[in-house]
């Protein structure tokens, strides 16, 4: 109880709120503005939160990251254009009901669903990472390493297009982790004599490089902007949510469910989980004809998802050091810099910290519903903010971010460089998520491989000799064999039917 | 056929891993030196590169069209050179910011962003200026970062 006290202390300061708040209004601004992520949003914050207390900062993140992804819904509603990925899944049924003039009712229930989504995923993580903590006390370098190449594993798998290309994403990834001094040897790695490459790739460059700038080439290599809202909304924002929650509320749960599911999943993050979540919704309604045509039903199930889904991916953050999705990936980073070590030894801590990451979540939350009305009703200022303004801002901001985390030019290359590299690798359909994982969870195999082999005098079997290392490992083996095992299943599947 | 050169290109920068990882000092005591992981990245580059680019081989027509589609976008320099401008200026920022400072270099690379966009010109003078002045004060002012201040203006910008 006295953890807990400490730690709505640390969130119910003046500071801490108005962080929030400005923070909020920041995710609202980025997410509504179409070709700026969530994660852009997040990876140009961390620069500032590297000046903040560690609560703030991780509020920052919190309320940035919940309203982007609401906020995403409002250019997909008006101009069918998605703000963030997480929206892209329902923006067919959301931009059809606001061509029927019901632009607020439609975004009224993204509301409603956004923040249910929110909360639900958060009692989900309150509730399941105390207990997976638990478990993971008992965890040595062998269920560490197994652990680390099961989410490297399902970042390949779960990841859509050529599984080749996300390997490559992965290994590139897990290339840039290597840079830097070995941890058994000293030996310097790949550092071409840089003296700041030493202490390894700065993290917050490369997400700056990898998720800003490669946008940037993208809007400048694209066409001009045509952004025209042809359409007027006079209807009310939540007239209509008593009677669609009433109609709905098994969706809800279903949609947050499987959010929540899906963003625990390592490199899934909250527009996989709309994805699935709008299918299955698809696939289990009795109106099935109505979807494309701008129906509630789908929109609900899919907005409940991506919010669900970001408070999904901070379970195997917290828990085990595993991002669940690129957001998480940099939290893992900020939460290093704050000196609080994500895994099982975090909600040991008496300070009340992960108490106040618990509150935060809820309060970022619960402000979506006062904050996401205003700019449900100030839509039209966000989604005409002219983007030729709007993104030199950005430039300024990322060589401004990327130069202020050690005071040095090399990070500005560093950014430069991997924005070049994974503009490249976007532009020709390699997802960036295996990526990331590789550079946050590369050090971990690396470094728990090495030291168990240290223990073991080099015995690899050692690997399979503990109880839960061994189920880890045989659950690795599986998803790997898993294309293998379906190719023949299909196989034997045809033959029986011819 | 792009894939077909990404593929190689990922097959080149796996033997480059190798070889590189190869020199790394290793100590005696140790089974497994530093250059293990870097050596099976590499691998798996190379082994990635080939299958990337054997399943551009394997489909000709895939091949013929995606040629075609490269053709199309070949046509299109401009796309592909204002897609590198960004990158282009930030090179500027790093060469010049120490002679023209912060400041003044976040000036000009926001002013012709904005005019390449075809801004107006009140509007992107004024905008750049504002808005350069407000991230350079928040950053070495309020946040303390030593950005760079130039010798043009002997440090007064």
């Amino acid at each position: 109880m006295d953890t807990f006290i400490n730690g709505l202390n640390l969130v119910l300061t003046v500071d801490t709120l108005l962080v929030i708040l400005a923070a909020s209004l920041f995710g609202i601004f980025v997410g509504a503005v179409p070709g700026l992520t969530a994660t852009m949003a997040v990876a140009l914050l961390v620069p500032v939160t590297f000046y903040m207390d560690p609560t703030p900062a991780i509020a920052a993140i919190v309320a940035t990251s919940a309203m982007a992804i609401f906020a995403g819904d409002i250019p997909g509603t008006y101009l069918n254009i998605p703000g963030t990925p997480a929206s892209a899944a329902y923006v067919g049924e959301s931009h059809m009901l606001a061509r029927q003039g019901r632009a607020r009712e439609a975004l009224g229930i993204n509301l409603v669903c956004s923040v249910f989504g929110g909360i639900f995923g958060t009692v989900v993580l309150i509730v399941v990472a105390q207990f997976l903590a638990e478990v993971a006390l008992k965890f040595s370098a062998f269920e560490y390493f197994w652990l680390a190449i099961l989410g490297l594993s399902c970042s390949i798998f779960i990841s859509s297009g050529s599984k080749i290309k996300a390997s490559l994403s992965l290994l590139f990834g897990l290339l840039l982790s290597t840079v830097g001094l070995d941890m058994m040897s000293g030996a310097p790695r790949f550092t071409f004599g840089v003296p700041d490459l030493m202490a390894g790739v700065n993290f917050i460059p490369v997400m700056i490089g990898m998720f800003a700038l490669s946008e940037l080439m993208k809007y400048y290599g694209s066409h001009s902007e045509n952004k025209k809202v042809n359409m007027t909304s006079s209807d009310n924002v939540f007239s209509q949510v008593p009677v669609h929650v009433k109609k709905y509320w098994p969706n809800m749960l279903r949609g947050s469910s499987i959010g929540t599911l899906i963003g625990a999943l390592p490199g899934a993050g909250a527009d996989i989980a709309a994805w699935i979540s709008y299918a299955v919704s698809k696939g289990k309604s009795k109106d099935k004809s109505q979807y494309g045509k701008g129906h509630i039903e789908g929109i609900v199930d899919a907005s409940s998802a991506n919010n669900s889904g970001i408070s999904g991916a901070w379970v195997p953050a917290l828990v085990f050091g595993i991002p669940g999705d690129s957001i998480t990936a940099i939290v893992i980073g900020v939460l290093y810099m704050k000196g609080m070590n994500p895994g099982p030894t975090i909600f040991m801590d008496g300070s009340g910290l992960i108490y106040a990451l618990f509150i935060v979540f809820i309060l970022a939350n619960l402000m979506m519903l006062p904050i996401g009305y205003m700019a449900i009703r100030l839509s039209k200022i966000f989604i005409l903010t002219p983007s030729r303004v709007l993104m030199p801002i950005i430039l300024c901001f990322c060589i401004v971010g990327a130069f202020a985390i050690n005071n040095s030019m090399t990070d500005v290359w560093i950014m430069l460089i991997i924005g070049l590299i994974s503009h490249l690798l976007i532009s020709n359909d390699f997802p960036v998520a295996p990526a990331i994982l590789g550079l946050v969870l590369g050090t971990t195999v690396e470094n728990n491989f090495m030291s168990a082999m240290m223990r073991t005098g080099g015995d690899l079997t050692s690997f399979f000799a503990r109880p839960i290392s061994a189920t880890l490992g045989i659950m690795v083996i599986f998803i790997w064999c898993s294309p293998l095992i379906m190719a023949i299943y299909k196989g034997y599947t045809q033959r029986s039917n011819v | 056929m792009r894939d077909l050169l990404i593929g190689l290109g990922f097959i080149l920068a796996g033997i480059v891993t190798i070889v590189t990882a190869q020199k790394f000092p290793t100590l005696p005591s140790l089974q497994f030196g530093p250059s293990l992981f870097p050596s099976l990245i590499g691998g798996g580059f190379c082994i990635g590169g080939l299958a990337l680019s054997l399943s551009q081989l394997n489909n000709i027509r895939l091949l013929i069209s995606r040629c075609q589609d490269m053709g199309i976008k070949i046509n299109a320099p401009r796309k592909l050179l204002t897609s590198l401008l960004p990158a282009a200026l930030i090179v500027f920022y790093i060469l010049s910011s120490d002679f023209l400072g912060t400041l003044l270099t976040m000036f000009i690379i926001m002013f012709s962003l904005m005019m390449i966009r075809k801004t107006r010109f009140l509007i992107a003078f004024s905008s750049s200026a504002i808005l350069s002045a407000v991230i350079y004060f928040l950053f070495s002012h309020y946040l303390l970062i030593p950005l760079p201040q130039g010798t043009l203006f002997e440090g007064s910008l």
